[in-house]
This record gives structure tokens, C-alpha cells and sequence, in this order.
């Protein structure tokens, strides 16, 4: 008797929250999926050569290895006879990053976002720069070599800098303008009746009133600017003197070379490769959400 | 503030970005139109586009686009909007663990994607092809096939970019006011219902502006063709973007290149300029006029 109650109990709930049980299911098998790749790749990266190449494929390895990570550091040394360092690839893409994505956002960026939100309102320049945003790099790719390599910055740091600028500034100001659209107007009419300067309220209100907007900014154009590969190929071609190689490059070319070989090593070169983007993602997703998707998420 | 002055301030914190338009845009536009209508001796000619109506590759790379194009935004935005509303109608603690979980393949650099896929896809050592084994179908080379190189390409692009879709969409079911759900079950509707007469009407900004910007990051792809088949075997996943590279800096053709550029553009544009015109997708970006007024 009693066992039948609590059998009518279970059924009652499951009748309630059968949805929810359902979604759940489905939602994990989901997310299994999406992380499946992530999970096949941390495990190769820690497989030895004869557990990576063996049939059935090793889905929960027993033992690990770490000496995938050395191999890979040493194989893409060897890649790259250069000077620089022991890791110039790494240090060659955060330089590039770093400084296109802050003179994109700070001296280009911001101060122009401003401008056509208060000063020169006008909806066709807001489109320009929509349109700018959704250029292809393919388009731009021949005549940004060719006008690089009339400046002769060819297989320099400054040459894919100016280029990195040429995708980040405009995303950036789009994404400034949504941000600065929110301040209300009434926080800076009364810095005004206080004195300030239109130069002063923007650099000392409007743009701390944007810092969530800026961080989102700083971040996207971080990460787009450390995964690009299409100009790398084309503008930082040479290896040898290699002046300026970013990871995508050095990843695409041990790909090239290992392809049917060293998967544990170029596995490992791969979590090398992401793990920079991923954490600031992961940690900055709330913000990144708005900029992603230009403006149309408000996180 | 005076209408003169406010112009002159604008201009003057504008202008890094007017040296930024003229340097980075109007320069580079300029050279691409001075490459595409000339030959290669530097004589002023049509040769390119003459060219371009008698080029296979160009009319392959075309369908393929195409192809590519209509398969991955299908695919994306039909997984992503399905898992948006799963997602939604969860209301148990998990939730945010799912939605970071989803969110992950977005910050994954492209070719690391490519990476991953060209380990998953392969045939002997590979866990898809032991996986489907078990169902008989085993032994497929994925990649290496002409007829299956492409779909590959487009479950590898399905990964990357169907969370994007999901992201929009589930923002946007968000918004729904929570009145219009009780004011349906009040009137009796059923779920599909409510769904189609309330949740959708409610979520179109979302709608079209996951089209937009998911139809443009797939035509922008290049990073993926590049690892995972580098427009093989033979030409079957040569793209647009893809090709546009190979004219320029494997056929070091740049004067024929800037044509196929400027064919890309044309499209794109098209492409935007019809969105713009028929749908208020700019609206929905989050440039609304009147907040700041």
C-alpha cells in the first residue's frame, strides 16, 4: 500500500516536472556535443604518440603525458629560427594585438563614437560604418598587401598592425556608439553648467560612463585580432627572417607539416593557441554578449 | 552650444577616424578599382571581368558559395534557434551553466576549430567514424571525398557558429514581457500557439539580425576552408574568399584578384543594402534614436 502511494507520488511529479526532466536531458547531450571538441582535444594533447594513433580511438586515457606540450614547444622553435625568443609567436601576437586593439579603440574608436552620437548625427555615416564592420578580409586582402608593401612594412610588426586597425576601429566605434547612446544627456548638460569643456566631458564623464563598453571593446578586438589569418598568411609571409608571426600562422603551418603526425603536439599547440581567448571570454561573457552581436544583445 | 561650434567639436574628436577613412577605406577602395580595371602591364582594360565570364573556378567557386552558404545558415540557425527556445523553456539551476557551456565555441579561434574537425573527421583514428561503426557506416573519408568534403566543412562551420544564433535568440526571448504569456493562457491558447502569436511577433529584431549577422560571418569565412581542405579535393570547397586569396597569392594574378574583390563586395553589398531596405535591422543594433536626445 505504502509503496504503491509513493509510486503515485513519483508519477505525479513526473507528470509536473516531466518537461523539465526532458530539458534537461536534451539541453546535457547538447552541451556534450558543443564540448566534445574542446574535451577530444585536451585529451590528445595529453595521449602519447601510439594511444593517439590507435583503433578503437581512447576516450577516457588512463595514464597522461605532458610531453606533448614540450614536443610542441620545440617542434614550433624549430619552425622558427628566430632571435626573438623562446616563444616569439606568442609574444609577436600579443604586441600586435595589444597595440592595434588600443589605438583602434582609444584614439580612433572612442573619440568618433562620441562625435556621431552628440555632434554629427547623421544615419548614413552610422551606416558607413555598419558596413565597414561587415567587410570580408578577402576583399581588402590584395590591395592592403599591395599598399603594405609600398611602405615597406612587409614581415613587420607595424604592417599587420595597420591592417588589424583597419577591421578593429570601425567595430569598435559601432560598438561605442550603442554604448554612448545610453548615457543620458542630462549627465552631461550639467558637467557643462559646471564648466567643463565638450572635451573635458567626454574625456572625464561620458567616457568613464562607457567602461563596460570600452572593456567589451578592448576584449572583442583582443581576440579578433589574435585569431586572424587570412592578412597574417598574406602580409607576415615570410618565415625567414621571421620580423612578425602570429600563433594562427605558426598553428597553420605545423598543421601543414603534422597534419597525419604529431597530433599530441599539435594538439597541445591548439590549447596554446585558444587558451588566452577562451579564459577572457569565459570571465567576460556578460559583456561580450552586447559586442558579439553588434549592439542587438543588451547583456 | 551653437550649431558651428557643436560642428567643429564633433569634427575634431572625429577626425583620427576621418585620417582612419580616407587611409584605410577610400585608399584601399581606390587600389582595388585601379587593380580590377587594369591589366597586367598597367594598361586602363576590362580584361579582368572578361575573364571572370569564362573562368570555371570562378563560376565553381560561385556554386559552391552558395552551397555553402544556404547549408550553414539552414543548419546554424535551425540548431541555434532550437536550442535558444530549449534553453528558455528550462527554468531549472543549470541554466547558466548550459548557456556558458554553449557560449564556449564562440571564443575557440578558428583555427583551432579546424584543428579539432580535422582530428574528429578522420577516418581511421577519429571518433566519429568508430562512433558511427556501430551503425554500419563507418569507414567514410570525410574530408577526402568530393561529395562529403563540403558538408564536413559545413558541420565544422555548424559548431562555430550556430552558439551565435543561439545567443541572439535567447536574448531576445528574454525580452517577451512576461504580461503577454499570462494574458495568452488567460485567452486559452495553446503552447504552439502562444509561441507563434506571441513569442514570435515579440522576438523579431532578433530574428533578423541573427539572419544578418550569421549570413555574414558564414560568407566571411576563410580560416576553416584553409586548415580543414584548402579548397580540395580537386575544387569542391573553393569558396568565394578562398578563391579571391588563391587568384592573388598562389596564381599572383592581383589584377584579376581585385576583380573577383570586387564581384565579393558587390555581392555583400547587395546583400546588406537589401537587409537595410526591407527590414529595420539597423534599428535593432542598438542605435535607437531618442534615448540620448
Amino acid at each position: 500500500m505504502k509503496g504503491l502511494k509513493v509510486l503515485k507520488g513519483e508519477i505525479g511529479w513526473l507528470k509536473k516536472n516531466g518537461l523539465q526532466v526532458l530539458l534537461v536531458v536534451v539541453l546535457t547531450l547538447v552541451c556534450a556535443v558543443y564540448l566534445f571538441p574542446i574535451y577530444w582535444t585536451v585529451v590528445t594533447s595529453l595521449k602519447t604518440n601510439s594511444e593517439v594513433f590507435s583503433r578503437p580511438p581512447i576516450f577516457f586515457p588512463s595514464s597522461f603525458t605532458l610531453s606533448n606540450f614540450y614536443t610542441s614547444a620545440d617542434v614550433f622553435r624549430a619552425v622558427s629560427q628566430t632571435a626573438v625568443g623562446s616563444v616569439p609567436w606568442m609574444i609577436d601576437s600579443t604586441i600586435i594585438a595589444v597595440v592595434a586593439t588600443l589605438v583602434s579603440t582609444f584614439l580612433i574608436a572612442a573619440p568618433a563614437a562620441y562625435a556621431l552620437v552628440r555632434y554629427i548625427r547623421s544615419s548614413w555615416l552610422a551606416r558607413l560604418i555598419l558596413f565597414m564592420t561587415m567587410i570580408p578580409e578577402a576583399v581588402f586582402v590584395v590591395p592592403f598587401f599591395i599598399i603594405v608593401a609600398k611602405i615597406s612594412l612587409l614581415n613587420t610588426w607595424w604592417g599587420l598592425i595597420l591592417v588589424y586597425i583597419s577591421f578593429s576601429a570601425p567595430f569598435s566605434t559601432w560598438l561605442l556608439m550603442g554604448f554612448f547612446n545610453d548615457v543620458p544627456k542630462s549627465v552631461e548638460e550639467a558637467a557643462q553648467i559646471d564648466g567643463l569643456s565638450p572635451y573635458q566631458i567626454f574625456y572625464r564623464i561620458s567616457l568613464r560612463l562607457v567602461t563596460p563598453g570600452i572593456i567589451a571593446a578592448l576584449i572583442l578586438s583582443f581576440i579578433s585580432c589574435w585569431n586572424e589569418l587570412l592578412y597574417a598568411l598574406v602580409i607576415t609571409y615570410s618565415p625567414f627572417p621571421a620580423g612578425a608571426q602570429t600563433v594562427p600562422l605558426f598553428l597553420t603551418s605545423f598543421i601543414i607539416v603534422e597534419k597525419s603526425f604529431a597530433w599530441g603536439g599539435l594538439a597541445a599547440a591548439g590549447i596554446f593557441t585558444m587558451l588566452p581567448t577562451l579564459i577572457m571570454g569565459i570571465y567576460a561573457q556578460r559583456y561580450l554578449a552586447r559586442g558579439l552581436t553588434l549592439g542587438s544583445v543588451k547583456g | 552650444m551653437r550649431r558651428g561650434q557643436a560642428l567643429r567639436v564633433g569634427l575634431i574628436l572625429a577626425s583620427p577616424i576621418i585620417v582612419y577613412f580616407v587611409a584605410f577605406f577610400i585608399y584601399p577602395l581606390y587600389t582595388l578599382f585601379q587593380n580590377a580595371f587594369t591589366s597586367a602591364s598597367g594598361a586602363i582594360s576590362l580584361d579582368n571581368f572578361r575573364t571572370m565570364l569564362s573562368d570555371p573556378l570562378l563560376s565553381v567557386s560561385l556554386s559552391n558559395t552558395a552551397y555553402y552558404f544556404v547549408g550553414s545558415v539552414a543548419l546554424e540557425y535551425g540548431i541555434g534557434f532550437a536550442v535558444a527556445v530549449l534553453l528558455y523553456n528550462y527554468t531549472g539551476r543549470l541554466r547558466s551553466i548550459f548557456r556558458t557551456a554553449i557560449f564556449i565555441p564562440l571564443m575557440v579561434s578558428p583555427v583551432v576549430i579546424g584543428l579539432m574537425w580535422l582530428m574528429i573527421l578522420n577516418t581511421n583514428y577519429g571518433p566519429l567514424d568508430y562512433m558511427l561503426s556501430f551503425f554500419g557506416a563507418g569507414g567514410i573519408n570525410w574530408l577526402g571525398s568530393q561529395s562529403l568534403a563540403m558538408p564536413s566543412l559545413i558541420l565544422a562551420n555548424t559548431w562555430e557558429y550556430s552558439p551565435f544564433v543561439f545567443l541572439i535568440i535567447y536574448a531576445g526571448l528574454q525580452t517577451v514581457p512576461q504580461q503577454l504569456y499570462e494574458a495568452a493562457s488567460v485567452d486559452g491558447l495553446t503552447r504552439f500557439q502562444t509561441f507563434r502569436m506571441i513569442t514570435l511577433p515579440s522576438i523579431r529584431p532578433s530574428i533578423v539580425v541573427a539572419f544578418l549577422l550569421n549570413s555574414i560571418g558564414v560568407l566571411k569565412g576563410f580560416d576553416l576552408i584553409y586548415v580543414l581542405t584548402n579548397g580540395g579535393p580537386g575544387y569542391s570547397t573553393y569558396i568565394l574568399s578562398f578563391y579571391t586569396y588563391v587568384v592573388g597569392f598562389s596564381f599572383f594574378q592581383p589584377h584579376y584578384a581585385a576583380a573577383i574583390a570586387l564581384l565579393f563586395l558587390a555581392i555583400i553589398g547587395t546583400f546588406i543594402f537589401l537587409m537595410l531596405r526591407f527590414t529595420a535591422v539597423e534599428d535593432y543594433l542598438g542605435l535607437k534614436k531618442g534615448k540620448g536626445e
